[in-house]
């Protein structure tokens, strides 16, 4: 039998043709970013369970966990314009106790080119905090009962404060939907939604083909209870969830405490 | 192969034997006689490769898939591990061995011990504060030894994902490939010698030789070999269908029955830092399991020796005295309650969260009653709140016959 390289080559290609020509990816340029999630304490990284800090109002304080969501990832372009990215999944839960949740690798391609900032919503927007939507843990955990508005927190800053008179007392600063009451604790008229925009300071960036870049977003933890209100444990005691008030100095507070450092 | 296949073969071999044997010479059929014969050589490879993974072989052992139907509200992610997916067929052993005292490796009337000696369907699969031979609810093992810590009910385990027993020892975290998931809880059950105090080997030869159970093996394994895997693989199987999902509070949050006043002021209570603030660590309508089925320090020490206490797991200094939150599905059943028994009643419960609480630096920040003592209820509060927790008793989960003993056991088919 005579030995016919080109016919040999053309049934070798059949061969691996049949088998792999549905996995070829289509090309494409891709430019991905990916978040990755610190928790500071005037400016060094938090240690947690120890009575080791104190914040603008004096109060000792430690801290045991932090659990939060941030959504409505968007870049903003110097023309005005802005990209939502949310083609897969919008809405990221972090946990100080769970170190798979302190990175969010972006789905989305995001088109190469320079921004102007780095926007996200603390929490939800009122549209997107729907009962029910995370079934399963650790997220369902976070639910918010639907007496005092549902959904779900936008955080739980769980911790202690060593008060005037010696005790240590747990405070939990929760932040969720605030309520309105006709008589309080019982008759509530109202609900107001505490989520806000963060627009992070010097998150300008420029991303080239086929880029990928990582950014690291800071919580300053100290700041949710310093600017611009000096926000007092021994005032606002160890929960917050049914005090509009508390959670309206923490919501106006929150301008300021979120930072980002580009990762070179 | 067939006759009339192999006689095609045959003339195919003698056909290509002609053509091979003509002389060399560059025609048309030589051509096309050389590339048939290649092309099938690469086709036969290629199919080879491509269908090895697609074609079944033969299936001698083909159990049917247990289908779990998710409750409204429920988490739609199963902790059932891969290596044991769920059967009709596995369950249906499970039942057997479930409530089979020979599991125990014994015959002798008097030594017989099962899972359901202590774990009792209408106490949510606990035994119960009125227990004839464990009284006030305190187990012990076939010898007399008591159990390090009170039982923990066997409801909704198929959506725990955070550890088994009090302090969480049992868990996908654990390296020991022994200490991980409900399985584990069998063998372990068969050797304790707080629990049935055998040996493998000897429950599983009790077994073998019992008429009927190798034949439910074969089906639900593809082997009629008794193994204490298993055995273990089975009872889980049973267990992660023990779903409690229509208590009173169920039917109301589909929107099929409406709470009393007196529930629904106890449900408020319930889900609110003002009132018993119950919900961060048990649940409610967002976490229909009522348990987060993590651990907490709950107030009830100051002093922390249990060598089975969270801590003794993690080694966090915060986890002194931390146990799981347990659910409180059926828990008017459940008694005597925490990891130590040291409550009889639902009312000694409600005591201790409302004014009893004890302070450590290992509290749980959760507790933030704590330098109050606990959440101060007035007396109607408590009512309301405890006609609440009632709403969660479910009368149908407790009397599923699906559940409960089977009226015969293999060698009495």
């Amino acid at each position: 039998m005579n030995f016919k390289p080109h016919i040999f080559l053309l049934l070798l290609l059949i061969v691996f043709s049949a088998c792999t020509k549905k996995d070829d990816p289509p090309v494409e340029t891709k430019q991905k970013i990916k978040l990755h999630f610190y928790h500071k304490v005037n400016g060094e990284e938090a240690r947690f369970d120890t009575m080791i800090y104190e914040n603008a109002a004096g109060n000792p304080y430690l801290i045991n966990e932090i659990q939060w969501f941030i959504s409505d990832l968007s870049l903003m372009k110097s023309n005005g314009d802005s990209i939502l990215l949310n083609d897969w999944k919008d809405i990221h839960y972090i946990d100080t106790d769970l170190p798979e949740t302190h990175t969010w690798n972006v789905f989305d391609n995001i088109p190469a080119g320079s921004y102007d900032e780095i926007r996200f919503t603390f929490g939800f927007t009122e549209e997107k905090n729907q009962s029910f939507m995370f079934p399963n843990p650790p997220e369902r955990d976070m639910f918010w009962p639907e007496f005092l508005g549902g959904g779900y927190h936008y955080m739980k800053l769980n911790g202690k404060w060593n008060e005037p008179n010696g005790n240590i007392t747990p405070f939990d600063f929760h932040m969720g939907i605030g309520q309105i009451y006709y008589s309080y604790p019982d008759s509530i008229i109202g609900f107001v939604h505490n989520n806000f925009r963060v627009s992070l300071p010097n998150s300008a960036f420029e991303i080239q083909e086929n880029e990928a870049m990582d950014f690291n977003i800071i919580m300053n933890i100290e700041n949710w209870f310093k600017d611009p209100h000096v926000y007092d444990h021994n005032v606002w005691k160890g929960y917050i969830m049914q005090n509009q008030e508390a959670m309206k100095l923490a919501k106006e507070n929150g301008h300021n405490v979120f930072s980002v450092e580009e990762v070179k | 192969m067939s006759f009339n296949r192999k006689v095609r073969n045959e003339k195919w071999k003698i056909k290509f034997a002609k053509i091979s044997s003509r002389p060399l010479r560059k025609s048309f059929a030589d051509f096309a006689v050389k590339f048939i014969s290649l092309f099938a050589f690469f086709v036969i490879i290629s199919l080879y490769s491509c269908d090895k993974n697609d074609t079944p072989g033969p299936q001698k052992h083909n159990p049917t898939p247990y289908e779990i139907e998710i409750p409204y509200g429920f988490p739609t992610q199963l902790n059932i591990p891969e290596d044991n997916p769920m059967t009709v067929e596995g369950v249906e052993l499970g039942r057997y061995l479930f409530y089979d005292g020979r599991m125990s490796g014994r015959t002798h009337p008097d030594s017989l011990m099962s899972c359901a000696t202590c774990h009792i369907q209408e106490n949510s699969f606990e035994c119960g504060v009125d227990h004839p031979e464990y009284e006030g609810g305190f187990t012990h093992g076939i010898t007399g030894k008591p159990t390090p810590h009170v039982m923990l009910p066997l409801v909704n385990l198929v959506w725990n994902d955070h550890g088994y027993l009090w302090n969480g020892i049992i868990s996908e975290d654990n390296p020991d490939p022994h200490y991980q998931n409900i399985e584990s809880l069998v063998w372990m059950g068969i050797v304790a010698e707080h629990e049935m105090n055998s040996d493998t080997n000897r429950a599983k030869e009790v077994i073998q030789n019992i008429p009927g159970y190798p034949e439910l093996f074969e089906k639900a394994f593809g082997s009629s070999k008794v193994t204490v895997k298993n055995m273990s693989r089975a009872i889980a199987q049973f267990i992660r269908t023990f779903i409690s999902a229509n208590s009173k509070f169920d039917k109301y949050l589909r929107g099929e029955v409406q709470l009393s006043p007196s529930e629904l002021n106890g449900f408020v209570l319930f889900t609110t830092e003002e009132g018993a603030d119950c919900f961060h660590c048990h649940g409610g309508s967002g976490n229909p399991l009522f348990t987060t089925n993590l651990f907490y320090n709950n107030g009830k020490d100051t002093i922390f020796n249990d060598p089975r206490d969270r801590y003794a797991i993690t080694g966090d200094p915060q986890d002194h005295g931390a146990y799981k939150a347990t659910t409180l599905r059926n828990i008017e059943l459940t008694g005597p309650y925490m990891h130590d028994g040291r409550f009889e009643t639902l009312d000694d419960v409600l005591d201790f969260y409302d004014h009893q609480l004890l302070w450590s630096p290992y509290i749980d920040p959760l507790m933030h009653h704590i330098n109050d003592g606990g959440v101060q209820l007035t007396q109607n509060e408590r009512e309301d709140l405890k006609a609440f927790i009632r709403t969660l008793r479910d009368e149908e989960f407790l009397a599923n016959p699906d559940f409960g003993p089977p009226e015969k056991f293999p060698d009495e088919l």
